[in-house]
């Protein structure tokens, strides 16, 4: 066999084992899940980074396929398509979901559901690299599903915590709702054009093969898929919520790389995207629209992880600008690829710092982890700061090459109203970015009248705000008062955060410094050439200007020692609660919902269900039950009745033979 | 002669005498007659395996040896196998008549695996009553409430009456052929057409053996003797028997392939109707065996579906269903063998709880009841699928919804099997099972969704298996 192909396959079937394994025989047993899991997470990865070695420099895409089904009418092959683009994404899934894997052994450590956490990780790995090695969109579409699946696994883990399953119901209820687009877009391209074959359907699009309406529908239907997967409005709704999850899981799924799962969809079909300018418009306007949206709301959470999960929402919207600007200028891949690349690291980061003081702190509020020494824990803070300077897209940090570049396409678009708005969610990025990082930084004095504000009582049994710290010590309802469980929610100063947590901040914080200047080696590596970026100097001064008047910006702010720790968004009251409120989509959903959808479908559709489906299934089966007790009439116990009936049919089937002869 | 091409038949031949010098003692031994028969028979499956690929012909060529034939040996010994694995707990046969028990079982798969080799009418015959009178023997050897005298003189009746049925037409096909060798009657059929002899004589030939296949209006007994015979006696009715009858059908059948449109007709509607009836029926039955007896009424129907084809395909896909039909059946006997401990009829409600009684059994009741019901991955719903598909290939489109329509329709007693063991709650403590009933459990449970996935080898030796008979 192929030594590539068996990789690939190995990459796949390793993870499903392991989760089968630990679902089935181990999941009692901590230990021996973990181990089990590490190792199906560690071949993976050293297979995706000894195939991208391997691989460097590629022409030709690698494919492997084989037929799953086939008919008359429709062939779907089932295989793996290697190349520029799914190498790099592997790499990122392996070594982020392994990353994640060891320091969750830190962070879920003594959690009742520890083999279980582990499965369901390995579930997500099996998915999510299934998903971006697919040849064929149907495939695609498959691991897609799997992954929504492990996700509202994860999401929900503290099922016994009512919000931790209302938000994994909503995630999974959501992004389904997008998919039901992607499907129809699948269905449609199997029904027009015969073939959901990825290689295919770039070549044909990009060659005239297909008519522009077709494209542009099912372009727009699969972005529907695409906009549930990586949270963009207005379905974006389900991703701050989904921070219900334990953090790690935050951080692999929700930042690092199943949410970013929609933007490589869009950069593997990208041809076919955007061979329709139509449908990339539309996508560049709900993209920026995101952008604004969810950096307007990170600016006034006070919870640490909400404020990143919205500058996630924002960052994926800001990729999925880069794409759709580079499909209407007929600019490459680059740009949105690249910031997912660097994205995915940094992002990661952060939250895995978040994490870190979650664990140690007990609380998600970062006002209060400010309050009680936040600084002090060392690694987490410099990581933090490192992976916020490079959210912010500051030289010499990875965000800054990859911002740029997206800026710079979208420079290129005739119309500068998209750059300008681009600009403006980059300031709004700096200044929500810092406003956490200077308030940890710079804690007030013990009589502040902000504390007043922004701090919270804990909550009885003795956790902190509606955080995930305290679902370590309560896999059954009864242990929530059981003090071990959050022993590390206390105050332990002594002792900082465990090797297990810290490496991994560390590795990231490296990829995090390097990843940018691999710039033009990557691009390369994906475009085959690299061209020289034109960069004009007022877009360059003006990216790090808005970046840097961010910082400032927060830095008056929350910074300085006289510093209000208000706000400037107090000054205008209707917008902060508007803000606060986050746009009201919530709201606009549950109307939706109670209007619509139970008002009016549930309510006719249970009527239909209950007269005219459960009636007609009671009636054949009351019909079969008086069928078989008529029938039962001939079994009767008399011998010569029994001998007499053999004998007239036989006698009947003779006459019928010799009648029909 | 080639000594192997007998192998098989010597074999179970010189276990019947075994065992029948352990009837003949005064002291009964019950663990040490049963482990001989259980070891015996283990032999005799590695036998029959090792027979696998003979091929020739002996006894004058009245006996047959070929892939075809062999399979099915192959396939009895395992089913006298399993049921040996089961009766390590013969609760209602007394202990004095266990060596006899082992030993018709051990005459009946010797009459079965005769009955699959014979091309001959009269060799044909004899296998089959040799088979069957043993089977008349083991019905009634229940010790009880006289349930199993009332089913045995039933079986032996309806038996009877079949059989002669059969000889009457065994002997005017002879009478218009003048020849008792199937090689020499298939060739001459097409000439008796246009008189009625032959038709008559093909009709009430299959009546012998449409009983054994319990097809209506010839399933009489099956209810009756499943409830009434003791587990284990019928779990190997239900396996072994059913699958010899199948290859003897599909052996035989092929007198009438060119008699064409009637003839046909009136196999389909045989089948139709024991489908229906077993399934329709079966809904409405409370105890699990009598159920299952409706049931193999039902699955007689879909094998017919096959045999109606007369082509490669059908006839691999019969070959097909009745092994899985031994296997699935089989599981599902196992369990109701293996919950009754003292040897009871189970009712299906008695199956309470099962899901926390004994989990693996469950685990091989649900598997069991979904191959039989048809749900893939199964082996059931691949032979289905299989048997369907080449109803279809010929047109038989009627044929194949009807079938489809029966097989939701047994969903609805299968799925009452299901809610027992999961939805009602438990009356009787944990069931323990030896470590060789574990491994069991787990071999069967593989087996369904192994060969349920990859048909692909069974179904090629199927088809070869068939291209000898065709």
């Amino acid at each position: 066999m192929d030594p590539i192909l068996l990789g690939c396959l190995l990459c796949v079937i390793l993870p499903l084992v392991a989760f089968g394994l630990i679902m089935i025989f181990t999941w009692r047993r901590p230990n021996l899940s973990l181990a089990i899991s590490l190792v199906a997470s560690t071949i993976p990865l050293i297979i995706a980074w000894t195939m991208l070695f391997k691989l460097w420099g590629i022409k030709e895409p690698l494919i492997f396929t084989f037929n799953w089904l086939v008919s008359d009418l429709v062939k779907v092959p089932f295989g793996f398509l290697i190349d520029p683009v799914s190498l790099i994404m592997l790499v990122i899934v392996a070594t982020i979901s392994w990353l994640i894997q060891i320091y969750s052994i830190g962070y879920m450590g003594g959690d009742p559901g520890f083999g279980r956490y582990y499965a369901d990780l390995s579930l997500f790995a099996m998915s999510m690299l299934g998903l971006v090695i697919s040849s064929g969109l149907l495939q695609l579409y498959v691991f897609w599903e799997l992954v929504g699946l492990s996700s509202y696994l994860l999401i929900g883990f503290w099922y016994e915590k009512f919000s931790a399953s209302e938000a994994g119901k909503k995630a999974f209820v959501v992004t389904r709702f997008g998919d039901v687009g992607f499907f129809m877009g699948l269905v449609f391209l199997t029904i027009f054009f015969g073939s959901l074959d990825i290689a295919g359907l770039n070549a044909a699009a990009a060659s005239d093969k297909m008519p522009p309406w077709l494209i542009t529908t099912s372009a727009l239907l699969i972005f529907c898929g695409i906009a549930g997967k990586s949270a963009q409005f207005p379905i974006h709704v389900w991703l701050p919520d989904a921070m219900e999850g334990p953090t790690p899981v935050s951080a692999l799924l929700h930042s690092a790389t199943m949410v970013a799962a929609g933007v490589y969809l869009l950069t593997r079909i990208f041809p076919f995207m955007a061979a329709s300018a139509t449908a990339m418009l539309i996508i560049l306007a709900i993209a920026t629209l995101t952008m604004i949206l969810s950096s307007t709301i990170g600016m006034v959470a006070t919870d640490i992880k909400q404020v990143w999960a919205y500058s996630t929402v924002s960052q994926l919207a800001f990729m999925a600008m880069g794409l759709s600007a580079a499909g209407l200028a007929h600019g490459t891949l680059f740009a949105g690829y690249f910031h997912l690349t660097t994205h995915a690291a940094f992002k990661a980061l952060l939250f895995l710092c978040a994490g870190a003081f979650i664990h140690h702190f007990g609380t998600n509020n970062f006002f209060v982890m400010s309050k009680e020494g936040g600084r002090k824990l060392t690694i987490p803070m410099v990581t933090v700061t490192i992976a916020a300077l490079a959210l912010c897209g500051i030289f010499p940090m990875a965000g800054f090459f990859s911002k740029e570049l997206i800026l710079g396409t979208l420079a290129h678009l005739d119309n500068k109203i998209w750059v300008l708005l681009g600009l403006f969610g980059a300031f709004l990025t700096s200044y929500y970015t810092f406003r956490v990082i200077f308030v940890m930084l710079f804690p007030r004095a013990d009589d502040h009248p902000a504390w007043e504000q922004y701090w919270e009582e804990p909550e009885p049994h003795g956790h902190g705000h509606g955080d995930d710290a305290h679902g370590h010590g309560h896999g059954d309802a009864h242990a929530h008062d059981d003090a071990h469980g959050h022993g590390h929610g206390g105050h332990g100063d002594s002792h900082g955060v465990p090797w297990v947590m810290s490496f991994p901040l560390l590795v990231l914080a490296g990829f995090t410094l390097v990843l940018g200047f691999l710039q033009t080696p990557l691009e390369t590596f994906l475009l085959g050439k690299s061209e020289p970026h034109e960069m004009s100097f007022v877009l360059l001064a003006s990216a790090v200007g808005v970046a840097l008047a961010g910082i400032g910006m927060a830095w008056l702010d929350w910074g300085r020692k006289t510093a209000s720790w208000q706000g400037f968004i107090k000054q205008i009251p209707a917008l902060e609660t508007f803000f606060i409120q986050k746009w009201y989509i919530d709201h606009f959903w549950r109307w939706f919902l109670d209007t619509f959808i139970y008002g009016v479908f549930s309510k006719w559709f249970t009527y239909n269900d209950r007269r005219v489906v459960d009636g007609g299934v009671d009636a054949v089966a009351f019909s079969c039950i008086g069928g078989g007790r008529w029938l039962s009439f001939i079994q009767t116990a008399f011998l010569q009745f029994n001998l007499l009936f053999m004998v007239v049919v036989l006698a009947a089937v003779g006459i019928y033979l010799l009648m029909g002869r | 002669m080639n000594v192997l091409l007998f192998g098989p038949e010597l074999f179970y031949l010189g276990m019947a005498l075994v065992l029948f010098f352990f009837s003949l003692q005064r002291r009964v031994q019950v663990e040490r007659t049963y482990w001989a028969a259980l070891g015996l028979a283990a032999a005799g499956f590695v036998v029959a395996l090792y027979c696998l690929f003979q091929n020739g012909e002996i006894f004058f060529r009245a006996y047959k040896v070929d892939l075809f034939s062999q399979i099915f040996k192959a396939a009895l010994a395992l089913g006298l196998f399993l049921v040996m694995m089961i009766s390590r707990n013969l609760a209602h046969i007394e202990p004095r008549y266990h060596a006899e028990f082992f030993f018709f079982l051990t005459t009946c798969t010797l009459g079965m695996m005769m009955l699959v080799s014979s091309v001959e009418l009269l060799t044909i015959y004899v296998a089959l009553e040799l088979s069957s009178y043993s089977l008349y023997i083991l019905v009634p050897l229940r010790k009880g409430d006289g349930l199993d005298v009332e089913a045995g003189i039933k079986y032996l009746f309806i038996g009877a009456v079949s059989s002669g049925f059969m000889l009457f037409g065994l002997g005017y096909i002879f009478g218009a052929t003048h020849s008792t060798y199937l090689s020499e009657i298939i060739p001459r059929m097409p000439e008796l057409l246009a008189s009625p002899i032959g038709l008559v004589g093909l009709l009430l030939t299959l009546a012998g053996l449409f009983f054994k296949l319990s097809v209506f209006p010839f399933h009489f007994w099956a209810p009756d003797v499943y409830q009434g015979g003791a587990n284990q006696v019928v779990t190997f009715i239900a396996t072994a028997s059913k699958a010899a009858a199948v290859a003897v059908i599909l052996r035989l059948a092929m007198l009438g392939a060119k008699y064409g449109y009637s003839f046909t007709q009136a196999l389909v509607v045989l089948s139709i109707v024991s489908m229906t009836l077993g399934n329709l029926v079966a809904i409405i039955q409370k105890d699990f065996k009598r159920m299952l007896a409706y049931s193999s009424i039902a699955h007689a129907g879909y094998v017919l579906i096959g045999v109606i084809t007369f082509q490669e395909l059908g006839y691999a896909s019969a070959v097909y269903y009745a092994l899985a039909y031994l296997v699935m059946n089989f599981t599902v006997f196992m369990v109701l063998s293996e919950v009754a401990t003292d040897g009871q009829d189970l009712k299906i409600e008695e199956l309470a709880g099962l899901y926390s009684r004994s989990p693996l059994l469950t685990m091989s009741l649900i598997l069991g009841i979904f191959a039989l019901a048809g749900v893939p991955p199964s082996i059931g719903f691949t032979g289905k699928l299989l048997l369907f598909t080449s109803a279809m290939n010929e047109g038989y489109f009627w044929l194949v919804l009807i079938g489809a329509v029966n097989g939701t329709v047994s969903l609805y007693y299968y799925l009452k099997v299901v809610y027992a063991a999961y939805f009602l709650e438990p009356r009787q403590g944990p069931l323990q099972l030896s470590w060789p009933t574990k491994a069991l459990n787990w071999t069967l449970c593989s087996a369904i969704l192994v060969f349920g996935v990859f048909p692909d080898g069974l179904v090629e030796l199927a088809r070869t298996a068939v291209r000898m008979v065709l």
